[in-house]
């Protein structure tokens, strides 16, 4: 597989009270369109990544939406499979290319999330998961603290290694204009903020963030550039008492593999990757089950420091969604666009030297969806 | 969503519940309440394998120690959360520490 990445678009994220989700789809899909150096008339497809239109804004149809706003008439369709929409959004856009259909897509994720009131954002975002889960109260930080007392009880796990994950994730924020949460926090702010469901304090959390990301794909290479090389699905139950496992995502085991097979690279050649960072403890299961470390060793995997900028193996050096921020249909393909940035070499600041292959892991509600692509300059 | 005919579909499956023992697999206190479980945070939520293998996600009720990996409960039958003075009362299952 060789799906051309010819054109990257990103906002800003974080509460953006003066912008509408069309104003912020628009932001990044025109950056990404100049970015390609393309005619928006030759744009095939639109596929836009969003989860929460319908219920906080009443607006559907949103590929006309974003159609209608760039004037032009091509095919569009959204995508949505909770925080995996933009990740899922990617993958249906190269299937798209590589059917033969259509030669330059655009991909838009946006969210719009700071408008309501956090228990209407919170009941969103619970149509993530089951709904028994919805019966028994249940939220995300609540889902996610179910596997985190999982972990720490059957790994020893600790809080500091959990804390490790938003301190550096905030580092590697604190050095990106893009991003929500744009300064440094330390282990001792993390594990004394306020509870949100316990073992997590506010610090473990992904924020409430706006913010829209865009990504024009070709099936012939319009200029020199990144590749896409893997781009891979797969899914599990939705509910989490289905499940054997409560410290591992199995769909991302599964999503891995098949990566690993169509990009016919490796743990070994990653030099940089974006990962689903949501909470805390999820960055460390993705350690863990993208094969990066031994299951179990996540925790300590993190806290020895390697994953950090200027290290062995960066992860996350956009700041991840805990610090760069997590407006949910943009997440995926934000991932993307960091990871294109590091793979031309134009990070600045954050740009891991050298880095030729990339990965990133976009995940929806507790595992039910996970999205795995990989990267190549 | 309140839908009484949802309400009377999903009371159907209730009545296999009440009485079965299990354990507490995994469990949360949670503080940030969705719509409809404001009023009562912080409440604990626990993943509960129940004695024939089967699992359950459940509020732990009619407690207020705390709970841990292992505690032994039993299910009964509750009122979920809080519904809008028109709609139907929501029931469904929580668990009781033993």
């Amino acid at each position: 597989m060789k799906i051309h990445v010819a054109g990257v678009g990103l906002t800003r994220f974080g509460e953006l009270w003066n912008k509408s989700l069309e104003d912020l789809a628009m932001e990044a899909a025109g950056q990404a369109i100049s970015d390609a150096r393309i005619d928006k008339q030759k744009i095939g497809a639109i596929f836009v990544a969003n989860m929460l239109s319908s219920k906080l804004y009443g607006q559907d149809h949103l590929g006309a939406v974003v159609t209608s706003a760039l004037g032009i008439n091509a095919a569009a369709l959204r995508v949505e499979g909770a925080c995996a929409s933009g990740g899922l959004a990617v993958h249906m856009a190269v299937q798209s290319l590589l059917s033969g259909m259509y030669e330059h897509v655009l991909v838009v994720g946006v969210e719009k999330m700071t408008d309501v009131l956090p228990s209407l954002i919170t009941t969103a975002l619970s149509g993530a998961g089951s709904e028994d889960e919805r019966r028994a109260g249940l939220t995300f930080p609540g889902l996610y603290a179910l596997m985190a007392r999982m972990h720490m009880q059957t790994y020893g796990t600790t809080r500091e290694q959990m804390a490790a994950v938003a301190v550096k994730n905030h580092f590697h924020a604190s050095l990106n204009d893009r991003a929500h949460f744009q300064f440094e926090i330390s282990i001792e702010k993390v594990l004394t903020s306020p509870t949100i469901s316990n073992p997590f304090t506010l610090f473990d959390a992904s924020p409430i963030s706006d913010g829209a990301a865009a990504v024009v794909l070709s099936s012939k290479p319009i200029k020199k550039g990144v590749v896409i090389t893997g781009s891979a699905v797969a899914t599990d139950t939705i509910g989490l008492d289905k499940r054997k496992n409560l410290t591992e995502l199995t769909a991302t085991t599964i999503a891995a593999k098949k990566a690993w097979k169509q990009s016919g690279v490796g743990v070994k050649n990653i030099d940089v990757m974006e990962v689903h960072d949501c909470f805390t403890i999820a960055e460390i299961m993705a350690m863990e089950d993208l094969g990066f470390c031994a299951k179990g060793e996540g925790g300590r995997f993190i806290e020895s420091g390697q994953t950090r900028l200027g290290k062995k193996l960066p992860v996350n050096p956009s700041g991840g969604l805990k610090a760069c921020g997590h407006p949910v249909g943009a997440t995926g393909i934000k991932q993307i666009v960091e990871i294109v940035q590091q793979l031309r070499g134009v990070s600045g600041k954050r740009q891991v030297s050298g880095a030729k292959v990339g990965l990133t892991h976009n995940v929806g509600g507790t595992g039910a969806t996970v999205v795995v692509h990989i990267l190549q300059k | 969503m309140n839908s009484p005919v949802k309400n009377w579909r999903e009371a159907k499956k209730l009545h296999i519940y009440p009485g079965k023992k299990g354990k507490i697999v995994t469990w949360t206190n949670v503080f940030v309440a969705p719509n409809g479980f404001e009023h009562e945070v912080p409440y604990k939520v626990a993943i509960v394998e129940l004695l024939d293998g089967q699992r359950i996600t459940a509020q732990v009720t009619d407690s207020d120690r705390d709970v841990e990996i292992g505690q032994k409960v039993i299910v009964v039958i509750r009122r979920i959360g809080k519904q809008n003075p028109d709609d139907v009362i929501e029931y469904g299952i929580k668990v009781k520490p033993l």
